[in-house]
């Protein structure tokens, strides 16, 4: 939990302003870093691919580049629910490859200031995995939930990924 | 050494690329030069690239190399006037010092000046400079001539230190000093120097310097340039003639039978414009696969020096153009073939008359183009393929039974080449033995999608024939329908289709298969493979796309054919890569991603 914790406050220093894309998953609020998000789209076809992990949705043509698409409730073991018409892929650049998210809906970018994130209580979020948790957002009004998306995939998921 | 203090970064740039090309000529044209050596206009080529190289290098301020060049042109300007006459030994140093050049050309393009160790070659260049060198080449007819010719040598350099060695050379020509470069007398001579001077050995094995290639940049003929922007600007006319067309369908001032005439002529136009700029952009791509091949030459040269066998290397088809990314991945497989030909399949010359046949062995390496393939195959004279002792080395190495061994095919057998660690050799030497080649071989064409055959008779030779495509962006496919999800099936893999009805399967141990003519076919099942939901009933008649990857026939069962297509292949980038049965990914006309199937990694899922 610690450790996770670190890499964040080292790269915010305490009142520097970082941007975050806000979505919400299951009732709750969660953000990432705006610059690792490339852009926000509807449900287009997605193309199943066979043999993958329950939570990649498949492939989608991106402008002529095909992007997998992994559906996060299902990754976080969140009850799936039907697409909407708030339902938003969230395309983001993990490591120089894009990636798309399924989320419930996109709400805003907001900022805050890096003093602002503290660390999670051990206990939250039910399902989410803990590790890509960076810290929670107390606002007076809210509780934004802080993602790092890179490490959502385990050192084992990303091998089982590439077959290696 | 100088730092690269050129402040015109456009001028090295000239100067790297035009010294690259001179220097992957010259390999070539020393290996010619050795078998044609009175061939004047080859031997003034070889010259006039040494001369640019060695202006080039001096005008820029490259010490080192000018050094090299120098002694080298040096060398070269006496076999050219005949004062030497080119022997094996005189080529050895000649190319170690065009090695040298590369690597100190290839210091300067990593921008990392290097003090590199080039007294070693510098010292084997100087005998041949003395007039003893010139006597003891010559045939011993006129070597007064020789000597008398060199009295005032205008190829001797104007520095006076070269001119001292060379004298004292002279002088004590009968008794050479030990340590100082010993005299060129044909055989000793040749693995002396090795053992005084003790150079960087720049030759990896390689044919060295091979990473000078640049690929990074490319050059194209200026007419295809020229027909590429004409075809662009066509296409802007037809993008412009669409915008049209939409403009005048937003304001409804079309009527029906118009708007489907013009958008049908247009539809057919675009379709022919976006063909013809596929071609020329595909042709671009295209090199000649000479690129790769002219650096065998040099390598079987040195092989054939370094395991004391005759090779006469006959290259084939050279011209035949194919994709650049075939290119770059073709070199390494082929080396190793080459190498195991030279090692294994040749015999020494004492082995071959033995036998019955000529002293020198023969290796033809040939290009040609088949359909949307291209050929390549490495044939030679030598052993053959000892399939007994293939075998028994596989049982040994406990990679088959005997029970397996004795139930094998030839082409079972030949298959076991490909194991990663097989080997027959016994120790594993610099040239072969660890048994990796061949399993890169393996790993490189099948990434190339390509197939590999063996043929081999005992005692006649062998021959290695790789079929590869012609370009991995773009092929023709087959779509086929598995309940309702589109795959793409890539044209080349396909034999034959066929609508059957299900009632005609078998099922042999669990598997099934289908009676075709007089093979049987095990079937597999998209479906299945690929969990797809079934949507509706079952349909008694379904259809079987037979498909060929390497020997291995199988048979894809899908609902429904859709058609043929020429698709891109897109990669499904790092995440998704490697899922068992799907090569790639590629964009459908409606702008639906379809997958592209592996027949090969489908074919061993099978087994």
């Amino acid at each position: 939990m610690q450790n996770a914790l670190v890499p964040v406050k080292t790269d915010a220093t305490h009142d520097e302003l970082i941007q975050l894309v806000s979505f919400i998953l299951d009732q709750e609020e969660y953000g990432v870093d705006v610059l690792k998000v490339r852009e926000i789209i509807r449900m287009p076809v997605v193309t199943r691919v066979p043999n993958t992990p329950h939570y990649v949705e498949g492939v989608i043509n991106l402008r002529g580049k095909v992007v997998p698409i992994i559906c996060m409730r299902k990754k976080f073991g969140l009850i799936e629910s039907e697409n909407d018409k708030q339902t938003r892929i969230m395309v983001m650049d993990m490591d120089g490859e894009l990636m798309g998210f399924i989320v419930d809906s996109v709400s805003e970018v907001i900022r805050i200031s890096g003093s602002e994130i503290q660390p999670s209580p051990a206990m939250v979020a039910g399902g989410i995995d803990q590790e890509c948790i960076a810290g929670v957002i107390n606002q007076a009004e809210r509780l934004l939930v802080l993602l790092n998306l890179e490490k959502m995939f385990s050192r084992d998921e990303k091998n089982l990924f590439t077959g290696m | 050494m100088p730092p690269i203090d050129c402040e015109d970064q456009e001028l090295l740039d000239g100067f790297l690329a035009e010294t690259t090309e001179l220097l992957e000529k010259l390999d070539d044209d020393l290996i010619t030069l050795e078998k044609e050596s009175d061939d004047t206009e080859l031997m003034n080529r070889i010259f006039r690239s040494i001369h640019t190289i060695k202006g080039a290098s001096s005008f820029l301020g490259f010490d080192l190399l000018v050094k090299v060049a120098h002694k080298t042109e040096d060398v070269l300007n006496r076999l050219r006037k005949g004062e030497l006459v080119v022997t094996p030994e005189i080529m050895d140093v000649i190319l170690e010092a065009t090695d040298l050049v590369k690597i100190l050309v290839s210091d300067i393009k990593a921008g990392d000046i290097q003090e590199r160790e080039t007294e070693g070659t510098i010292n084997k260049l100087l005998p041949f400079l003395t007039d003893a060198a010139a006597a003891a080449t010559k045939p011993p007819l006129q070597p007064a001539a020789a000597v008398e010719s060199v009295a005032t040598p205008p190829s001797v350099p104007p520095s006076s230190e070269p001119a001292v060695v060379a004298e004292a050379v002279a002088d004590s020509a009968s008794v050479p000093p030990p340590d100082a470069a010993p005299l060129p007398v044909p055989k000793p001579a040749a693995d002396a120097p090795k053992k005084t001077a003790a150079p960087p050995k720049p030759v990896q094995g390689k044919g060295g310097g091979d990473d000078l290639s640049d690929n990074t940049t490319v050059r194209v003929d200026v007419k295809r340039l020229d027909d590429l922007m004409n075809q662009v600007g066509e296409l802007v006319l037809e993008r412009n003639r669409m915008i049209q067309i939409n403009q005048d369908l937003q304001q409804n001032d079309v009527n029906h039978v118009d708007f489907n005439e013009d958008f049908g002529k247009l539809t057919k136009r675009m379709s022919f414009v976006t063909s013809e700029l596929q071609m020329q952009v595909l042709k671009m791509r295209m090199l000649p696969v000479e690129k790769v091949f002219k650096k065998f030459p040099r390598i079987v040269r040195s092989m054939s020096r370094d395991l004391g066998k005759e090779v006469d290397l006959q290259i084939v088809g050279e011209e035949t153009e194919l994709d650049r990314s075939v290119v770059d991945e073709i070199g390494d497989p082929l080396i190793h073939l080459i190498r195991n030909a030279m090692d294994h399949g040749l015999e020494t010359p004492d082995e071959r008359l033995a036998a019955g046949k000529t002293r020198g062995g023969t290796l033809v390496l040939a290009a040609v183009h088949e359909g949307n393939q291209i050929i390549i195959s490495i044939k030679d004279d030598g052993r053959g393929i000892d399939t007994e002792r293939v075998g028994r080395k596989a049982i040994e190495k406990g990679l088959i039974t005997e029970e397996q061994f004795t139930a094998m095919g030839q082409r079972e057998i030949f298959d076991l080449l490909f194991l990663p660690g097989f080997s027959t050799k016994e120790k594993a030497t610099d040239l072969s033995g660890r048994g990796v080649g061949m399993d890169v071989v393996k790993t490189n064409i099948k990434k190339l999608n390509g197939l590999i055959e063996i043929k081999s008779t005992k005692d006649i030779g062998s021959e290695f024939i790789l079929r590869l495509p012609l370009t991995l962006a773009i092929i023709q496919s087959l779509l086929v329908e598995v309940e309702r999800e589109i795959y793409s099936i890539p044209l080349s893999s396909v034999l034959e289709t066929l609508r059957v009805d299900q009632r005609q399967f078998h099922v042999i141990g669990g598997q099934e298969v289908l009676k075709l003519r007089d093979i049987v076919l095990p079937l597999i099942r998209l479906q299945k493979v690929f969990n797809v939901q079934p949507r509706g009933e079952t349909e008694d008649f379904c259809y079987v796309v037979v498909v060929g990857a390497a020997e291995k026939r199988m048979g894809l069962v899908v609902s429904r054919l859709v058609g043929q297509q020429e698709v891109a292949i897109k990669s499904l980038g790092n995440y998704l890569a490697n899922i068992p049965g799907i090569a790639g990914s590629t964009i459908l006309g409606d702008g639906r991603v379809a997958l592209i199937i592996d027949p090969v990694a489908m074919s061993e899922a099978c087994e």
